[in-house]
């Protein structure tokens, strides 16, 4: 691989000329990484106390992939890394110091930051990152557990095989120890979307809508699958209405896969996408009894618009009166719809109606 | 030298070594760190070891033999991330669900997930459509700011539930007005209708109880002896068992058969809000299922929740409960 030399404005950062010193004696290193370029400003406040095993675990991830993508942008690596590009650039610093016994020139990461861009020459060691820790794959294994799917005991098995041997015992230990949820639909139904979703391939779906109380025949091209106020959705281009909705997981009662293929969105696209593409109206505004509320502004979707003096609460929920009204029956008695004045009528009436049936 | 560097370094020390390298060639090339002969330096080392396999590297100790000297090793292929070898659904079930995970800001191990779906592009050679659509799931499954006390709540007993150690917890009880200090051994968090809960053995009650995270006051984790567990969790305990239990299989009062009817047609989504537990028989019309309750309140309250398409038929004190329940209701939207 050859790269591009530094340029010689003092912005490069490069391990070897740092370093450089008699290949056979270990070069005098500093006893603390170099401080980060001072800043005109404030003092900085005293650093949070950092674990330097979480520096470590970004770093066994950050080498092989500056590694595999030559070149890659500050902002773009501190991204994939989930860390900020101050903190990446102190990383970067920090992997200057690192070296392999006997510290010779070319024992030494060779690291260095032209204009905003990475590279890191090739340091055989960390091409790749370490196996997953226990806690990485139990994490994601649970994860993978709750939304099921037919490939998901092959997928947790597969984690587990990625742990290192002697910590697999602690990975099954641990996995009994995170539950995200049970599946939202059959393993068959999730398998078919999963698969449907990696191929770019149309689905025909028997789908029951819930605003329409009926049962019907949809197909999307899928294009992901998300999770929102504790449901799974299938988002995706309904070829009938034209456009991208969400589909309940949980209200699909068939999956069908077709032929079709589709071309999916691009990254500028789906970054503009919502859940909830449409208005849903006017907020809808409850009151909720002292009872009840710690239970009601504990839940996802519910927003808490103020306190009362009885102990009470108003909320406000942004899914529809329908949704509304059975939030508010949920509660049994304990929450009624304050407005707007058509949501609350509705509420009337869903609470008439059910009373009928009890024969009031 | 610094521990992050020290770790790193001796990492690649032993990943570029041809043969196992000894205890003495290791303290030569870290004197300040390993220097002596002493128990000390060995116990430094060690500590280093077991840092270095939280970290997904394991070194191993080597008995020498005629072709190869004694000493400490990483073997390669215990090291490196292997290729998971799944096929694209499988990938997409891991990528998608990992994201979704993540995007909620309220995730166990959330550090560790979002360190797993980073190194997953490493895992899977060909990911193909997977990580476009984790990325949209990521983006779609956001849902604003999580609050902060109940990520950093989760962040700690992860980390408390982990290592075995006892969790001192001020909790507030839904409905109470005081909150209250207790000892408990954490054994698991679920995730329950968007929330998550801690199960946990009570010192005080000596029974496994369950914690609304959310509802949490403030908790401090054993700090002494990070690596020595406190407790074992029982053996009867099972996480799975306690998370998928229904609202109204909560103990309450003495079991109770409840019956339910439902009008045609019945979705899969009401129909899966019974659990698995409940007994279903077709009858004109729709369906009647048939439940054991230990809290009652909160069958009614989910079966009010479905509205006008389903009723209570028995137990004849639920089913008139009910009835008092709406007509307050209607009393109060006049």
């Amino acid at each position: 691989m050859s790269l591009p030399a530094p340029p010689d404005d003092g912005s490069s950062r490069k391990g070897r000329t740092r370093h450089g010193g008699s290949p056979s004696k270990r070069p005098a290193r500093p006893q603390q990484r170099p401080a980060p370029a001072a800043a005109p400003g404030p003092a900085p406040l005293p650093a949070p106390r950092v674990d330097p095993r979480d520096r470590l675990r970004r770093i066994l991830f950050l080498v092989p992939y500056a590694v595999k993508h030559p070149g890659i942008a500050v902002k773009e690596l501190a991204r994939r890394c989930g860390c900020t590009e101050k903190e990446l650039v102190e990383d970067l610093d920090f992997l200057l110091n690192v070296g392999s016994p006997p510290f010779g020139p070319d024992d030494f990461l060779d690291v260095y930051v032209e204009g905003d861009r990475v590279h890191v020459a090739l340091h055989q060691s960390f091409s790749r990152p370490p196996r997953f820790t226990e806690s990485e794959a139990a994490a994601l294994a649970a994860a993978a557990q709750a939304l099921g799917g037919e490939g998901r005991e092959r997928a947790v098995k597969a984690l587990r095989d990625s742990v290192p041997r002697d910590r697999r015992q602690s990975f099954d230990e641990l996995s009994g120890r995170i539950y995200a949820g049970a599946p939202p639909a059959p393993d068959s139904v999730l398998g078919r979307l999963q698969r449907a979703i990696a191929e770019h391939r149309a689905v025909r779906l028997a789908y029951h809508s819930a605003s329409r109380d009926a049962e019907t025949d949809r197909v999307v091209h899928p294009y992901t699958l998300a999770q929102r106020f504790g449901h799974w959705y299938l988002y995706g281009h309904d070829r009938q209405r034209e456009r991208p909705l969400a589909f309940r997981v949980d209200r699909i009662r068939e999956c069908q896969p077709l032929a079709e293929r589709f071309e999916p969105p691009g990254d500028a696209e789906l970054g503009r996408m919502r859940l909830f593409s449409e208005t849903r109206g006017e907020p809808v505004q409850l009151r909720i009894a002292a009872g009840a509320t710690a239970w009601a502004v504990a839940r996802p979707g519910i927003r808490l618009v103020k306190r009362l003096e009885d102990g009470g609460a108003v909320v406000e929920v942004g899914a529809g009166q329908e949704w509304a009204a059975r939030f508010a029956l949920s509660l049994g008695g304990q929450a009624e719809v304050l407005s707007p004045a058509a949501a609350r009528k509705h509420f009337a009436e869903q609470v008439r109606r059910t009373l009928d049936r009890y024969g009031a | 030298m610094q521990k992050d560097q020290r770790l790193l370094d001796l990492a690649a020390l032993l990943l570029k070594a041809a043969e196992p390298v000894s205890w003495r060639e290791i303290q030569e090339q870290f004197p300040e760190d390993y220097a002596g002969t002493g128990e000390a330096a060995i116990r430094k080392f060690e500590r280093d070891k077991a840092d270095l396999l939280e970290l997904g590297i394991p070194v191993r100790y080597a008995a020498g033999d005629e072709d190869l000297p004694a000493g400490y090793l990483i073997d390669k292929d215990e090291f490196y991330l292997p290729d998971l070898r799944l096929p694209p659904e499988d990938l997409a079930l891991l990528y998608v669900a990992g994201s979704a995970a993540l995007a909620q800001g309220t995730f166990p191990y959330a550090r560790d997930l979002a360190h797993a779906l980073n190194k997953l592009s490493f895992a899977a050679s060909a990911p193909g459509a997977s990580e476009s659509a984790a990325q949209a799931a990521r983006q779609l499954s956001a849902d604003g700011e999580a609050p902060p006390a109940v990520v950093r709540w989760l962040e700690e007993l992860s980390r408390a539930i982990a290592h075995k150690k006892s969790v001192d917890l001020v909790y507030r009880k839904a409905g109470a007005r005081e909150a209250t200090a207790r000892k408990v051994d954490p054994y698991g968090l679920y995730q329950k209708a968007g929330a998550w809960y801690l199960a946990a053995w009570c010192h005080t009650k000596e029974k496994v109880l369950t914690f609304h995270v959310s509802r949490i006051v403030s908790l401090v984790v054993n700090p002494s002896a990070p690596r020595t567990p406190d407790f074992t969790p029982r053996k009867d305990f099972s996480l799975a068992d306690l998370a998928s239990r229904e609202t109204w299989e909560f103990e309450q009062h003495a079991p109770q058969r409840c019956r339910v009817r439902i009008d045609a047609p019945v979705s899969n989504e009401v129909l899966a809000s019974f659990g698995p537990r409940a007994r279903v028989v077709e009858e004109e019309g729709g369906l009647v299922v048939e439940i054991t309750a230990t809290n009652a309140d909160a069958l009614m309250r989910h079966v009010l929740s479905l509205g006008d398409v389903a009723e209570i038929l028995s137990p004849r004190a639920l089913r008139d409960r009910s009835r008092e329940v709406l007509a307050s209701l209607l009393e109060k939207l006049a």
